[in-house]
């Protein structure tokens, strides 16, 4: 199961690649692999804001519907609009090709519950 | 909680990477190591898919009365049956609602074997054995003794014809034939439930392990719940506990095709008609239609469908079909909206627009 070092992970197996004051949203390998082959995705309206834990969007796979949450609060700035023809990236390349959207980190992010990556591979251990 | 049952495959199905979950009370690999669409797309484009469907039940009716009491529990006219024919079929209660939907194979005149599923089996054996005391007929559950098999996909007849000791060109669709098959012996029949050419072969335990290996060396590839439902669905037929129920009856769940008022020679009615031919006479509450999306997003069963901004059903079955390029869905709605008004679905708050079409929802490639 890849965990690559440069980003964080929440414990409901969303990353976040934090540049600046921009963020980058997308699940975890772990987390494709657990859902399956992925058919579908929903994304927020860009522009939209979003808090920290806040379902934004929602992937689904042959079998099961997911919501995917934020893992820190901001605002929409770009939709992965590729997905909307190509789900299956996000099962390909879950940390690439398959990200979901990025926003503007907000001011009022508070102490989130991140993990790093060595905390997330010993949460997928639990 | 009663214990889940195993196949006499599970093995293989867990050393080919299956993903179990439990099913009709049997632990069954919803997919295996390379996902539900690949699998789903083997069958579609020209391979062999092999699916293990063990947990469907198997009864014989033997007997001098087998045929008038055949024509007495099921919906189709049996009569029309010859020697080595197959026919799709269902058992009604007497307020005409679904018991089961069945297969029906005529062997002879004296002797019929029904396929039956698996989350119905105890009910449907209790009720033909309590029906069959009218009758000069035996009627046996063979479930437990019998392994079946479907091959589905273009492939398919080849891969098991280095098995089968007859020509298996000389079975044509939804007729059978009993013979040799590997090293022991069985009944292949050339339906299935995926809209591709195929076969399902019925054969004893002892010898599963044996044709399932001989089919993968074969080059079939191992089809899992997911992309048999996804398969399914892309041709609309219908699955007991979704479209058909002991809630409906034939009339709601366009099954009339399969239900015969008028069964020529047959004296009497089968259990249920009078039911059915109230329910046709005053008209259903509700019909069974074929829906595609036109915007995006997956139909799915219980999702509530509006015409003209009005409740009138929901979602029975419905999927993203990748060769329909979107999601499609059976969906029960109020008759007078089976042709008309403007059709929506509600998928997570939101209405999404929708058109009637007709199934299949993708092209069968059955050889009729």
């Amino acid at each position: 199961m890849s965990v690559p070092t440069d980003l964080r992970y929440t414990k409901e197996h969303e990353w976040v690649r934090i540049e600046g004051d921009t963020a980058t949203f997308g699940i975890s390998d772990h987390a494709q692999e657990a859902l399956g082959d992925i058919v579908f995705v929903e994304l927020p309206e860009v522009g939209r804001s979003i808090d920290a834990g806040e379902a934004y969007g929602v992937v689904e796979s042959v079998k099961a519907v997911s919501d995917v949450y934020a893992p820190v609060a901001g605002e929409v700035i770009e939709i992965n609009e590729t997905l909307e023809s190509e789900a299956d990236l996000v099962n390909s390349d879950p940390y690439g090709a398959g990200w979901i959207i990025k926003v503007k980190i907000s001011d009022n992010n508070a102490d989130t519950d991140l993990m790093n990556p060595s905390e997330y591979e010993s949460f997928l251990d639990e | 909680m009663t214990d889940l049952l195993k196949t006499p495959l599970f093995d293989a199905h867990v050393a080919l990477g299956g993903k179990i979950v439990p099913f009709a009370g049997y632990e069954l690999p919803v997919q295996y190591k390379d996902g539900a669409l690949k699998e789903y797309t083997a069958v579609r484009d020209g391979e062999a898919g092999i699916f293990d469907i063990t947990h469907m039940g198997q009864v014989r009716v033997e007997g001098k009365d087998a045929l008038a009491f055949l024509q007495y529990v099921t919906t189709n006219d049996v009569s029309k049956l010859v020697d080595g024919q197959v026919q799709y079929s269902a058992l009604l209660s007497e307020q005409g609602t679904f018991i089961d939907d069945i297969t029906t194979y005529k062997i002879n005149d004296e002797a019929y074997y029904l396929c039956i599923n698996a989350a119905n089996r105890h009910k449907d054996v209790a009720h033909l054995q309590k029906e069959a005391a009218k009758f000069d007929v035996s009627v046996t559950d063979e479930s437990d003794e019998t392994t079946l098999l479907a091959l589905q996909g273009a492939k398919a007849q080849a891969a098991l014809q280095t098995i089968a000791g007859f020509d298996l060109e000389t079975v044509g669709y939804y007729k059978f034939a009993r013979g040799k098959i590997a090293s022991a012996g069985g009944i292949i029949s050339r339906t299935g439930y995926t809209g591709e050419d195929g076969f399902e072969i019925y054969i004893p335990n002892s010898i599963a392990v044996e044709v399932w290996d001989v089919l993968l060396a074969q080059g079939a590839v191992p089809i899992g719940l997911a992309a048999r439902d996804m398969l399914r669905t892309e041709m609309g037929y219908a699955l007991y506990g979704h479209e058909i129920s002991d809630a409906v009856t034939p009339v709601e769940a366009k099954l009339m095709w399969i239900t015969k008022l008028d069964k020529g020679d047959f004296i009497g009615k089968f259990i249920g008609q009078e039911a059915v031919e109230t329910r046709k006479a005053e008209g259903a509450q509700k019909r069974l239609i074929a829906l595609k999306l036109i915007g995006r997003g997956i139909p799915r069963e219980h999702y509530k469908v509006f015409v003209d901004g009005e409740l009138s059903g929901e979602v029975t079955s419905g999927m993203h079909s990748p060769l329909a390029g979107g999601g499609v869905a059976l969906a029960y709605v109020k008759p007078e909206h089976v042709t008309d008004g403007n059709l929506t679905v509600e998928i997570r708050g939101k209405q999404i627009e929708a058109e009637r079409t007709t199934t299949p929802f993708v092209r069968s490639n059955v050889r009729k």
